[in-house]
């Protein structure tokens, strides 16, 4: 006896209609991996850290070493990533600002005292790497939405923390 | 040396394989022509069972849209490690039996005696598939279901019992009880 039997008509126009209408969207509902979920965590964390640190941290003292920073256009840090920091990066504002931040933030980190200095460091270490990790995963699975979502927080979270070391320094107040 | 004829089978299954889990990872993507790939391979046998469960071509075909609706919406959850043909025959049940309930809301008997022997399907006379198709389908739901999964399509009595969601030995006591009542109509139609 055969175990196939093909239907008597085809039936992949109604089942792809279907899909169209109410599935479509099911398969970017796929559960974004731990790590993912903890990298974001851990970046969110930091940030929170870097923020209520600069209000803590003594006026910057003399001159140290420079944490090291990502290159100016980020989409260049992982080539199967490219397409999708595109997507988020491409934009010539962004850049700029993004530019013009690491010059500012540069010369304050210089300035900062050695802790201070160390947790910006740590804070930008940790969304790089993050960054990097969201870019890859993306780049196995570009249409995973919670992926794409992480990777737009975390570059909102290296921002955030370009920006409050820029606004710390340019007040005085120091990290 | 060539290769044996067991190594090229292993061979032409393990590229079957990665031909599968290359679409499954397109589909999941949200590529609907992969999936229509997977569909064009499966439809035969996913439309074979549901037919033998429910009896009904009108029927078969609607469970057949629906196992793959439910498995493009279930896709991301899909180990590929497992057999994507499992998987959806699994669904296929699920849908099928969900199916029949609503049509046929009465639950039948179950429980049998497990004695008797329970290993292939054999009969004593030859007899034409269209026969054996239609004594099939005229057994009880319960003992056809055993017979279809574990006889037609080799499923051990633990994975065709867990597809029903019965024991394994409810799952044994239907199939011998389907195996008899085959018997008895095949040799009643033959005299």
């Amino acid at each position: 006896m055969p175990r196939s039997i093909d239907p008597p008509r085809d039936l992949w126009p109604q089942i792809e209609a279907q899909l169209g209408a109410a599935g479509a969207a099911a398969p970017r509902r796929r559960t974004a991996p731990l790590r993912w979920l903890a990298a974001a965590a851990m970046v969110g964390a930091l940030a929170v850290g870097v923020w209520i640190g600069r209000d803590l941290m003594p006026l910057p003292g003399a001159a140290a070493e420079v944490a090291q920073q990502p290159p100016a256009n980020p989409a260049g840090a992982n080539p199967g990533g490219a397409a999708v920091n595109a997507a988020f990066v491409s934009d010539p504002r962004y850049a700029r600002q993004r530019a013009e931040l690491m010059g500012s933030v540069q010369a304050q980190l210089n300035a900062m005292p050695a802790p201070a200095r160390a947790k910006v460091a740590a804070s930008l270490s940790a969304i790089e790497a993050a960054k990097k990790d969201l870019e890859s995963a993306l780049g196995k699975d570009p249409s995973n939405a919670l992926l794409q979502e992480l990777l737009i927080n975390t570059y909102q979270d290296e921002m955030r923390v370009l920006t409050d070391v820029h606004e710390a320094g340019n007040a005085g107040r120091g990290i | 040396m060539a290769p044996s004829k067991g190594q090229m089978q292993a061979q032409r299954q393990e590229s079957r394989v990665d031909w599968e889990g290359a679409l499954v990872q397109r589909a999941v993507a949200g590529d609907t022509r992969a999936f229509e790939r997977l569909y064009r391979e499966h439809s035969g046998r996913v439309y074979g069972l549901c037919l033998r469960m429910t009896k009904d071509a009108q029927l078969a075909e609607d469970c057949t849209q629906d196992t793959f609706i439910n498995a493009w919406k279930a896709l991301p959850n899909f180990e590929t490690r497992s057999s994507l043909g499992t998987w959806l025959h699994r669904i296929a049940v699920n849908v099928s039996l969900g199916r029949r309930r609503k049509a046929t809301p009465v639950l039948e008997a179950q429980g049998e005696d497990e004695e008797g022997e329970l290993g292939g399907f054999a009969l004593e006379t030859p007899v034409e598939v269209a026969e054996l198709e239609e004594a099939i389908g005229n057994l009880p739901d319960g003992a056809r279901d055993a017979l279809v999964l574990h006889a037609l399509y080799g499923y051990s009595h633990e994975e065709a019992a867990q597809m029903l969601g019965i024991a394994p030995g409810t799952c044994k006591a239907q199939l011998h009880r389907a195996r008899k009542l085959l018997r008895e109509r095949l040799k009643l139609e033959v005299n």
